[in-house]
């Protein structure tokens, strides 16, 4: 079997680069660059999901878990769970955006994408990045066929965003041959239906490390199902550990080591949340618009008022911004594991590394992606009316479902305070030239109006305005330092303003990227591209303006707010026209597509 | 032996129609393999499972995007396939003189085709195919097995059921009921990539459609908006009645 479908390789890029360099469109990785077997692979996928997931979702939501068990059966025969699974133990090792694909494409049902995602991400890749060859001829191959379910088990009651401070203990027994842990953890994905738990416990109460526990290991309980406001069809459980045996070849990577497996872990789990967003904001936008187009009132099929049109509008302008920085950043992932030596022995702490480098806009994907779900849910729900808030329809389920994903994976503040810390620190540790473009926009914007820049092309206009919004966004950077120092990481609220405009900079190049590469082609997407321009600088200049406000007053902050001005004077897009288009393309496709002709 | 299951792309059944220049617009429509071949697909592979030699040709007509329906059907298991390619509409008729050169060339024992086309509703191809050939021919098939040259199974009529017999070479025509449609799996999709797909030029078949479509229109759904006073029940049952047998004629 080939290793890799990715026909197009991405520039090679480091993680956080977006903010200083700027990429032309035929480097980075755009949906419209999927292969023939990658666009066969999302078919099957969203067939897969259409016929077999939506039909049994109420069977789903009311935890029949032999509905879910057997659907993950189905998808383990399909091949789906194989795709990070290395040759040597039967699996199909393809890149990262074939898996980021069948995530996204899978994902129809928040509960059913919460098991496959807690069993293919956090439960299966410890295992296939750190087991022992006997471990993983043991179990892969049972968790890639969907045979048996995974389950990750690392949060407790007390311990959940600061993970290290878990209290489970593991002492190594008498005679040497087993490890017995103790304490208690919570909110465990896929407990009630997993057979195997990677475990995370502190040896001797010190050294960090995860642990491989069967299910039914003597002194291993799986607690009550919790009751959720979402995602209620997956199963949630604490997990007790009293006296639990567990044999010493079950322990999971090096002693004391097991942060790594934790932390390294996340960033996946990160990008792919993105992924998933983008398939539950997709099927929720095509029940909105299905329904919208049925309900009449006044005589009209709602879909001819404005104020739906423009629900409507925005909904697809984020999921075509969200696919365009989705892929744009797993793209750019695979071109760094593309280039790393398969046979080396350090292979997969390489490949960890690789993704590790992208930590910052893994963290963005997380809450940037789960903000626009929320975003689209709300609007499908709206759509509906009352209809929308009584259970008869998915609007109302879609809505409680996309709650958990601000959550789970890090919560999104801890994402945007990672998102701003990461960069402070790449700057500071000179691996980042932050600071050097820091100096050169301050200068720059202290000696007065510069001239504008100027682009060709239908997003000259955004272009322009990217180039602002990336100015800005170092300026505000800038003056945030010169305020705090060393201090700016205590400063949360302000963190978290830079994360926002960090976060709408990554979205707001890889949407004008993903446009420019089509090369004018698509009427539909240049309004959708420009539709999204529009949100992203208000975002970006709503953060920068209560930055300002909180880093400086007097003669320093007027200065400041007339550079502001210069750098967000820009004549204002009609919205309200480039919305109609959009939605009349997605009203006439009924769901969400970038191919409609947009008048 | 060797099967011929012949594939036509259409349109997904939850797409909107939508009319452009004269045609059915299918730029940005999702277009998938028609469900009633995909049948005959699935039962070329079911016949080799089931034990027999058995060599899967899966053939498409038309422009380039058709090779998307060959990919699935070599994903799902077919072993070659081979694609005429032309951006020429081609009715039934002209089709099957198509078909039928090909499974002369490829000395085929057995057609399957589906029994209607999904998106314009001829049930002409499998019968044409067959009178070209000389063959005989077993349509609206919901059941079949082939065993030493001789196929049987059971077809659907107007009133019930008939099981039949038949000596190969047979074009056999498939419906629902058939079987379940197998999903490609990954790792098929990802050996389908090294499988052939012969590229063939129309020209070389000699083939003219002898009809030609001049014209689409699609059925909308109008509402007529009509209110009736409901204050007197018994004059709006009467105006009711007379609306739904006179302007709608829905009733006799």
């Amino acid at each position: 079997m080939s290793t890799a479908v990715a026909s197009f390789i991405a520039k090679r890029t480091t993680g956080g680069s977006f903010l200083i360099e700027d990429l032309r469109p035929e480097d980075v990785f755009t949906p419209e660059d999927l292969n023939a077997e990658q666009q066969q692979i999302a078919q099957t996928t969203s067939q897969f999901a259409d016929e077999q997931i939506l039909p049994a979702i109420a069977e789903i939501e009311a935890k029949n878990f032999d509905v879910t068990r057997k659907l993950m059966k189905q998808a383990g025969d399909l091949g789906f769970m194989s795709v990070d699974v290395p040759e040597e133990y039967g699996g199909l090792e393809l890149d990262k955006i074939t898996s980021a694909l069948i995530t996204d494409k899978i994902s129809v049902s928040g509960s059913f994408s919460v098991t496959y995602s807690a069993h293919v991400g956090i439960g299966m890749l410890p295992l296939v990045w750190y087991g022992t060859p006997q471990q993983k001829e043991k179990y892969l191959s049972k968790l890639a066929s969907g045979e048996w379910i995974a389950s990750y088990a690392l949060s407790e009651a007390s311990a959940g965003s600061d993970a290290m401070n878990i209290r489970t203990r593991a002492t190594l027994s008498a005679d040497g041959a087993h490890y017995l842990l103790n304490g208690e953890k919570m909110w465990i994905s896929n407990a009630g239906m997993a057979s195997l738990f990677t475990v995370f416990a502190k040896i001797d109460g010190e050294k960090f490390t995860a642990f491989l526990i069967e299910a039914g290991t003597p002194g291993l309980t799986v607690g009550k199902e919790e009751h959720k406001l979402g995602i209620r069809g997956s199963s949630t459980c604490p997990l007790i550990l009293e006296n639990c045996q567990v044999p010493v070849e079950n322990v999971l990577g090096e002693i004391g080591k097991g942060h790594q497996i934790a932390f390294n872990i996340l960033n996946v789990g990160r990008y792919k949340l993105g992924a998933a967003a983008i398939g539950g904001a997709r099927n929720s936008l095509r029940d909105g618009v299905r329904y919208a187009k049925e309900r009449v009132a006044f005589g009209k099929p709602i879909t001819a008022f404005g104020l739906v049109q423009e629900k409507i509008a925005e909904s697809a302008a984020g999921i075509y911004a969200a696919e365009a920085v989705v892929y744009r950043v797993v793209g750019a992932i695979d071109a760094a594991l593309s280039a790393l030596d398969k046979s080396a022995p350090d292979y997969t702490q390489q490949v960890q590394k690789s993704i590790e480098e992208f930590a910052v806009e893994c963290s963005i994907l997380k809450f940037w992606a789960s903000e626009m779900l929320e975003r689209v849910v709300d609007h499908t729900l709206q759509l509906h009316g009352g209809y929308g808030y009584v259970e008869e329809f998915p609007a109302e389920r879609a809505y409680r479902d996309a709650r958990i994903n601000k959550i789970f994976e890090g919560t999104n503040e801890i994402n945007r305070m990672i998102t701003t810390g990461w960069m402070i620190k790449r700057a500071l540790q000179g691996r980042l030239a932050l600071l050097p473009a820091i100096k050169k926009v301050m200068d720059e914007v202290m000696a007065g109006p510069g001239e504008r820049n100027t682009a060709d092309g239908p997003l000259a206009e955004e272009r322009a305005i990217l180039a602002s919004a990336k100015k800005l966004g170092l300026f505000c950077a800038g003056a945030a330092s010169q305020k705090f120092g060393m201090e700016l990481g205590e400063q949360q609220e302000v963190m978290g303003m830079l994360a926002d405009m960090l976060a709408e900079i990554l979205v707001f190049e890889s949407v004008v990227l993903r446009t420019e590469k089509m090369q004018g082609r698509n009427g539909l997407a240049v309004k959708m591209a420009k539709y999204y321009a529009v949100r992203s600088f208000q975002v970006i200049t709503a953060a920068a303006e209560s930055l300002l406000g909180a880093v400086a007053e007097g003669d320093m902050l007027r200065t400041q707010l007339t550079i502001f001005r210069r750098l967000t004077k820009h004549e204002p897009t009609n919205k309200v026209a480039l919305g109609r288009a959009i939605a009349a393309a997605i009203v006439d496709a009924g769901r969400y597509t970038t191919q409609g002709s947009a008048t | 032996m060797r099967i011929l299951t012949l594939v036509r792309q259409v349109m997904d059944a939850q797409e909107s129609v939508r009319i452009a220049n004269n045609a059915v617009e299918l730029d940005g429509r999702k277009l998938v393999m028609d469900t009633m071949d995909e049948y005959g697909v699935e039962e070329a592979l079911r016949l080799r499972e089931s034990g027999l030699q058995v060599d899967v040709i899966a053939v498409g007509i038309g422009p380039a995007r058709v090779e998307d329906v060959l990919r699935t059907a070599l994903a799902m298991g077919a072993d070659r396939a081979i694609h005429v390619e032309t951006d020429t509409a081609l009715d039934p008729i002209a089709l099957s003189a198509v078909i039928a050169k090909i499974a002369q060339s490829e000395t085929a024992d057995l057609i399957l085709c589906g029994g209607q086309q999904s998106d314009w509703d001829s049930q002409g191809l499998g019968a044409a195919v067959a009178e070209r050939l000389g063959w005989p021919q077993a349509t609206w098939t919901r059941a079949l097995k082939v065993e030493a040259n001789i196929a049987t199974g059971q077809h659907d009529t107007d009133d019930g059921v008939e099981s039949f017999q038949v000596q190969l070479p047979v074009v056999i025509t498939t419906q629902q009921g058939l079987n379940e449609p197998r999903y490609p799996t990954l790792p098929n999709i990802m050996k389908a990539k090294r499988k052939e797909i012969r590229k063939d030029s129309l020209d070389s078949y000699a083939v003219t459609p002898k009809v030609k479509t001049t014209g689409v229109a699609a059925q909308s759904r109008q509402r007529l908006k009509k209110i009736m006073d409901g204050k007197d029940a018994s004059a709006a049952a009467a105006q009711l009645v007379h609306s739904l047998r006179n302007e709608a004629q829905v009733i006799q």
